[in-house]
Parts: structure tokens; C-alpha cells; sequence
């Protein structure tokens, strides 16, 4: 165990696990985010609650056909949270660690959309998706590299077809990808519950 | 009668007025009236540009401190915008990863 106070905090912040879906925060308490903070290189912290979405979406250019469709999608989320982690050295964060943060999204409300594990690099990626009535209603997703560490909450309902818009920008063209996986899940959840 | 019994009666003697000293006392008392009426209207036109310049100074503040929160409401907003677009490009940068993740493990089975 690399870091025992990590674990620690982590685990306490397991104890009140629905507490951040209640309140529609990062579940990752400050402590344990300054603990990361503390040992990473770089770090870029988002947080934009709904308040702070709508104030930003009205800043948006609505000829500007990038900027409409990034607003399109915003408009009605509940929250974006994003927590960037870059580190100049390997093995900064435990897998225990991680472990700790996976779990809190073991629910039954958020369904695993992709669980991709790399033995060789140590490599992981989780999305899941949270289905209300078998629409997207929050989408959550943990990248795991030997030196980078990326944590993205979006709460709210998500517009698959506002997502799929989002190809045609530079940057987020991944994001458009997850319309088709999203979609399909749903389809999976759908014949499932049949 | 001495020297200075006769200075005190010349001092004490009276002195007709000059013909002239009614006609300037009116003269001057005229003047001195049409003189405040002159500077009457002076007065309210003082009074008007004080008036004036405080009114283009407290419009000048306003509008001033108006264009400041504007100004101040677009950085604020433009931020936000800033900050959404960093959300998502950061977000579909894991994503991104994933694919490249997935597209590997593809490429290892076959």
C-alpha cells in the first residue's frame, strides 16, 4: 500500500458512497484530492455546477455551429466534474487507491459501459453510464496511466444526439464516439429488463 | 479772536453741497441696482452648469461602473465557457485513450 493516510481518506469517503450522487459532487473528498494534488506535476481542476452551466451556455455563440452544439448539450446537466492528475513519476497513486474510487460506483443505478484493463502497462479505463428510464442521466469516467490520472463526473441528462454533434470538434471527437456506446448499452439494458 | 478759535470756526463752518452730489448719488444708486439685476441671471446660470456638471459626472460614473459589470459579467462568462470546453476536451482526451486502449486489445486478439 503506497499510502496509508490515502487509503484512509478514500475509505472514509466510501462510508457516505450516495452522498456525492445526493449532493452532485466529485466523489473524491478535498483531502484526498489535495493528498493527489500534492504529489502530482500538473493539475487541472473543473468543477461546474448547473448554476455555472447555464451562466457559461449563455456565453455561447449560437452561430458558431461548435459552440451551439457544446451548448445544446450542457443546457440541463447537473454538474461537470473533472480532476486531471499529470505526474512526473510512475506509481504515485496505489491501485488500492483506485480500487477505493472504482467502488463507489458499484450501484446498481450506473452500468458499466466500457472496463478496459491493459496487464501489460497497467492501463485501465472504466465508463459508466447511469440510466434513468433507460436514458443517459450521468456518465462517469476513471482513466488510469503510470503517470496520468483522469476523474470525470457529468451528472444530469445527457443528449446522446447532442453528444454525437460533438465529433465534427477538434478535441472532442471521442466524445461523439460515445453516442454509438451508449446507445448500444441501452439497447443491452432494454432487452435485459424485457 | 486767536489763531485756533479761528481754524475750529472754519472747521465748523457749513459747507453748502455741491449741485452735482444729488444727481451722482442717483447716478450711482441706479447703477448699483441694474448692476445686481445684471448679476442676478449670472447666478442661475452658475447654479445650471454646476447642476450640468454633476449630472454628466454622476452619468459618466454610472455608465462607467455599468460597462465595467459588463465587462466584467463577459470575462466571468467567457471563463466558464473556457472551462466547459476544458471539461470536454479532457474528458474525450480519456476517451480518446480508451479507444486507443480498445483498438490495442482488438489488435492483439487477432
Amino acid at each position: 500500500m503506497k499510502n496509508p493516510m490515502m487509503v484512509l481518506l478514500l475509505g472514509a469517503a466510501m462510508l457516505a458512497v450516495p452522498a456525492f450522487a445526493r449532493a452532485g459532487q466529485l466523489p473524491l473528498p478535498p483531502e484526498a484530492e489535495k493528498e493527489l494534488a500534492a504529489r502530482a506535476s500538473n493539475v487541472t481542476e473543473v468543477t461546474l455546477g448547473k448554476n455555472m452551466l447555464a451562466f457559461a451556455a449563455k456565453f455561447m455563440d449560437r452561430k458558431d455551429k461548435d459552440q451551439a452544439n457544446v451548448r445544446e448539450l450542457i443546457q440541463g446537466l447537473e454538474g461537470i466534474y473533472v480532476r486531471s492528475y499529470e505526474f512526473d513519476k510512475e506509481g504515485q497513486y496505489s491501485k488500492e487507491e483506485i480500487d477505493q474510487l472504482r467502488k463507489q460506483f458499484e450501484t446498481p443505478e450506473w452500468s458499466p459501459l466500457v472496463r478496459e484493463r491493459q496487464r501489460k502497462t497497467g492501463e485501465t479505463t472504466d465508463v459508466l453510464v447511469k440510466l434513468v428510464n433507460g436514458e443517459p442521466h450521468g456518465m462517469f469516467v476513471l482513466s488510469v496511466e503510470p503517470k496520468e490520472l483522469t476523474i470525470v463526473l457529468i451528472l444530469g441528462p445527457i443528449h446522446m444526439d447532442d453528444l454525437g454533434k460533438l465529433k465534427g470538434i477538434g478535441g472532442l471527437s471521442a466524445l461523439g464516439d460515445v453516442e454509438k456506446s451508449v446507445k448500444a448499452s441501452e439497447k443491452v439494458k432494454k432487452g435485459g429488463d424485457e | 479772536m486767536d489763531e485756533f478759535e479761528e481754524e475750529l470756526r472754519q472747521a465748523f463752518e457749513r459747507v453748502p453741497a455741491p449741485p452735482s452730489l444729488k444727481r451722482n448719488l442717483m447716478a450711482e444708486r441706479a447703477r448699483r441696482r441694474n448692476g445686481k439685476i445684471l448679476h442676478f441671471p449670472l447666478q442661475w446660470q452658475r447654479l445650471a452648469a454646476s447642476v450640468a456638471l454633476a449630472a454628466v459626472l454622476t452619468g459618466g460614473a454610472t455608465w462607467g461602473g455599468l460597462a465595467w459589470r459588463q465587462r466584467e459579467e463577459r470575462r466571468k462568462g467567457e471563463a466558464a465557457r473556457d472551462q466547459v470546453m476544458l471539461a470536454l476536451r479532457l474528458t474525450s482526451h480519456a476517451l480518446d485513450h480508451m479507444n486507443r486502449q480498445l483498438a490495442e486489445h482488438g489488435r492483439e486478439q487477432q
